[in-house]
């Protein structure tokens, strides 16, 4: 029985926080109705909205997608000993097995010099050339791979192994990684103030499409502030109104996104295949939907909420 | 329930719309103010309502001084007065009963208690039935009954009127003004500007006089 009449008081007298909850709920279907019967003119800023964050998100992912690849690539760096003409190949062999005990060194295989001309003669196709020759000019070898995942570490460890006796050259072959890293960098940082540049100017998308549609309902707003309507219940809906465009615009844009990577992922497909690589191309994650959804709406929310207060308050009943 | 001590209000062009007006309108007063175009009535209700200030003097409402009145305050001040315009300021685009509705929806009503609450207004006004139709289907008198069911909802201690009746047949006027008195019985104070000088005097209630802004007549608390 008291029960029931708590019930029934709840009913009648909810909560402050659930007349909250159920007018912001109110409002957000209502201005998702309002923007549903502007099709046209909603459509098109919501595809401005997700142009705008195309562009740096695109970068942002080919970043991602480059530093997966470098690490890939890292794991597979090899460093090639080139030995001294003095020495012998039992020698070479004892250099060999003696750098296995380094921790920072995964294989080491010796090649001989007569080893490597053999190669040589058979890959290039140059048996008639080799021949010829009343010398061998290759030097003996050995290819390590090291299981590092830092550039800066190999530099460490080429300079340790060029401090042995039997070593002539070290030849890391990270140049071209370390072109790609600054590469990537680079992409990264254009990234990064493309969307300080696409920010502010979602912000005026967002905020002039708001006044416009602050400007449409101008009377109701003058009627509303004369039966006591506060700033923040007239603003409310506007402010959804920019979270909605930021956050569709925001999903619209991964799509696009993952429509762009598509169309590109059987060259990359193909380009993998002839480096041998296992690389490919992320499409679509998860969380870089939800990121460009979540970084839409909060934008359109809080560029909504700069343009309505303005507006709102310099409407006078 | 409204006060005003030597009220004045000049417009940033230098027009003089009220000039040293004092009265004084009590709980459960109902009061006509009337006087030309331009004599200063629409200002005085922009007065009372906040949403203009005046240069010197007080203008008190509810107990509580308007010049000190802060902007976020506003709101609330206006919930406690219901407005009824000439031209009706209804949300053309919402049912009769949403419109009714708004003031309850503005202080975050509970929706079944605003139904009965609208439901009861409407009533009073005779518009029983018209809940769900809008605003451009009904006439010219039956919107300005719905303006009136809007201003009431919420149970105002104050009724201010602009032109209520401007619009409208003797006929039609007498039945809002009637509306007007069975809220006067409940100790809601009413002020409402006309220059509908044949009503007023039909009523026989206390009427202020204005003129270019200075207050030139007030038969005082008239009603015997």
């Amino acid at each position: 029985m008291p029960r029931q009449a708590a019930k029934v008081k709840s009913r009648k007298n909810p909560s402050k926080f659930t007349k909250t909850i159920r007018n912001h709920g109110k409002d957000a279907l209502n201005s998702l109705l309002r923007m549903a019967r502007t099709p046209l003119s909603s459509t098109m800023t919501i595809v401005v909205i997700a142009a705008a964050l195309l562009l740096p998100s695109l970068l942002f992912s080919l970043n991602a997608n480059i530093s997966q690849l470098l690490a890939q690539f890292q794991n597979n760096a090899r460093v090639v000993l080139y030995l001294n003409e003095s020495t012998t190949d039992s020698r070479g062999i004892e250099v060999s097995e003696s750098l296995l005990t380094l921790s920072d060194i995964d294989s080491a295989a010796f090649i001989s010099s007569n080893e490597a001309l053999q190669d040589f003669s058979s890959a290039a196709g140059f048996t008639d050339i080799v021949a010829e020759l009343d010398k061998n000019p290759l030097p003996s070898s050995i290819v390590i791979t090291p299981n590092l995942n830092a550039m800066e570490g190999l530099d460490q460890l080429a300079e340790t192994l060029q401090a042995i006796p039997e070593v002539d050259l070290v030849q890391v072959d990270s140049q071209w990684l370390r072109r790609l890293a600054a590469i990537s960098d680079l992409i990264e940082l254009v990234a990064r103030i493309l969307g300080l540049i696409v920010v502010l100017s979602l912000c005026f998308i967002v905020g002039n499409t708001v006044r416009l549609h602050i400007e449409n309902r101008r009377d109701e707003i003058r009627i509303i502030k004369l039966v006591g309507g506060t700033h923040s219940y007239i603003a409310r809906p506007f402010l959804y109104t920019g979270f909605f465009y930021g956050i569709i615009g925001g999903i619209l844009a991964g799509l696009l996104q993952a429509a762009v990577f598509l169309a590109f992922s059987d060259s990359i497909a193909t380009i993998a295949r002839l480096y041998d690589s296992s690389f490919q191309l992320q499409l679509l994650t998860p969380v870089i939907l939800i990121s460009l959804a979540l970084a839409g709406g909060l934008m359109g929310w809080i560029a909504a909420m700069i343009a309505a207060y303005r507006r709102i308050g310099a409407i006078n009943p | 329930m409204i006060r005003f001590d030597n009220v004045s209000k000049q417009y940033v062009s230098g027009q003089n719309a009220l000039n040293a007006v004092s009265f004084e309108i009590a709980k459960g007063e109902m009061a006509f103010i009337t006087g030309h175009s331009g004599a200063g009535k629409s200002s005085l209700l922009k007065l009372i309502l906040a949403a203009e200030k005046s240069t010197a003097g007080s203008v008190i409402v509810n107990g509580s001084d308007l010049s000190k009145l802060r902007k976020r305050d506003v709101p609330f001040l206006r919930r406690r007065i219901g407005s009824v315009f000439q031209d009706h300021q209804l949300l053309q685009d919402r049912t009769v009963a949403d419109n009714v509705a708004l003031p309850l929806d503005i202080s975050g009503f509970d929706r079944r208690d605003a139904q009965r609450r609208v439901r009861a207004a409407l009533d009073k006004v005779g518009l029983s039935g018209k809940e769900k139709q809008y605003p451009a289907a009904l006439s010219s008198g039956e919107q300005q009954r719905v303006g009136i069911a809007r201003a009431v909802v919420n149970r105002p201690a104050i009724i201010l009127a602009d032109e209520p009746t401007g619009n409208l047949d003797p006929e039609l006027s007498a039945e809002i003004m009637a509306v007007f008195e069975q809220f006067k019985n409940v100790g809601v104070s009413l002020l409402i500007a006309s220059h509908d000088i044949s009503l007023i005097n039909q009523m026989d209630y206390r009427t202020l006089v204005l003129k270019e802004g200075q207050l030139i007549g007030d038969t005082g608390r008239g009603e015997s």
